[in-house]
């Protein structure tokens, strides 16, 4: 008889139900040069953290990312007697980022280096590779109006402790273009550092050449 | 001759197997009862799933997602009053894949938690009123790979009787 009730009531007893619902699942981040988190990294400003990563965050004291205005500079001078005789000038940055935001791994040298990274944020199964372009002027001008393409530049891409491909490989600006300059796999911090270099295969007139390129980054 | 010896070693091994399938599915969730929890409420029945960690690690996919959510159990369990049971959390498996699951309560019950296809003793003793009540504070980790929209995800209170 108890059986019974049992089975009875077992039939009437049902599952309680919650729904799992991503919230805001999707979010970009790219820095060149200068960055901004709400906080340190990984809630500490030495490497390794003090807590195992990638328990970084919020929730563990760590930052998020946040907007940084800041427009990084990357020059180099050309002495007169060197104009034009192939030989690259090495070019250097104001950035001073040397540390990830990730986990405050010194990761890039200044200012010989710029450093260049992010990450893409996706839920669901891996999807293509976020991707990163240049939109490059076709010159730099000084201000009498002279010219330097700026396929003039160029930059090889390395990290301390890296070894194999680089998110964001080695290259040189094409002129008045768009240009893929890295991608970023969904779900994954991606870091390199820039170290560019002026080809000096031209004679330009002496004076002071400027442009500014525009980094974009794109997730599906 | 090997005719006749056959059978006579057939039999030994019939028993055998036959005590290992009483041995193997007898005690453990032969007494199992699901649990009218139609009394439970869910403050927010959706729960919101966040990241884990805001950024992701360098080198191996980061995908785990987090949501908390706090309910008010009530089950009732009058049909076992007076006698002594074992109550578990049960979570079955299903979307969106592996799931982790883990409370606290405000006591009535234990704090624990179950990966999903398991279950989680929460109550052993005696069953002295019709109704248990407790609020759980519940936190779900899943892999945001599958979390590609909203999914239902389904657990019950089970009772052991004893």
């Amino acid at each position: 008889m108890g059986a019974v009730l049992l089975a009875g009531f077992s039939s009437l007893a049902p599952a309680y139900t919650v729904t799992l619902d991503p919230a805001s699942p999707k979010a970009i981040y790219l820095q060149v040069g200068a960055g901004g988190f709400t906080a340190d990294y990984c809630g500490g400003t030495t490497y390794p953290p003090q807590h195992a990563t990638p328990d970084c965050g919020p929730n563990y004291g760590g930052g998020t990312p946040e907007n940084n205005a800041t427009i990084n500079l990357v020059s180099g001078t050309v002495a007169s007697g060197s104009v034009g005789n192939r030989t690259a000038v090495a070019m250097t940055t104001n950035s001073t980022v040397t540390n990830s935001y990730l986990d405050g791994y010194v990761f890039c040298s200044v200012p010989a280096q710029l450093y260049i990274g992010g990450f893409y944020r996706t839920t669901g199964a891996a999807t293509a590779a976020a991707s990163v372009t240049a939109t490059v002027p076709a010159a730099l001008k000084d201000a009498t109006g002279d010219s330097i393409a700026f396929s003039q530049i160029a930059w090889t891409s390395s990290g301390n402790g890296d070894s194999g491909a680089e998110p964001f490989s080695a290259g040189t600006f094409v002129s008045g273009g768009v240009q893929t300059v890295g991608s970023m796999a969904s779900n994954s911090w991606n870091e390199s550092c820039l170290t560019f270099s002026y080809l000096n295969t031209v004679v330009p007139p002496s004076g002071t050449y400027t442009g500014a390129v525009l980094y974009t980054m794109s997730a599906p | 001759m090997s005719s006749r010896t056959a059978p006579a070693r057939t039999a030994p091994a019939f028993f055998f197997a036959l005590a290992l399938t009483i041995i193997c599915c007898a005690p453990s969730h032969a007494n199992s009862v699901t649990i009218d929890d139609s009394g439970t409420q869910a403050l927010d029945p959706s729960v919101s799933m966040r990241w884990k960690t805001a950024t992701p690690a360098r080198s191996a996919a980061d995908n785990v997602m987090i949501g908390t959510t706090i309910i008010r159990v009530r089950i009732n369990v009058m049909p076992w009053l007076k006698h002594s049971g074992r109550i578990y959390l049960s979570l079955p498996a299903q979307q969106p894949g592996p799931i982790r699951l883990s409370w606290i309560t405000q006591g009535r019950f234990l704090p624990g938690q179950v990966q999903s296809g398991n279950r989680t003793l929460i109550y052993s003793g005696p069953i002295t009123a019709p109704f248990m009540e407790d609020t759980l504070t519940l936190q779900f980790v899943v892999d945001g790979s599958h979390m590609q929209r909203a999914v239902p995800v389904t657990y019950h209170f089970e009772m052991d009787e004893s």
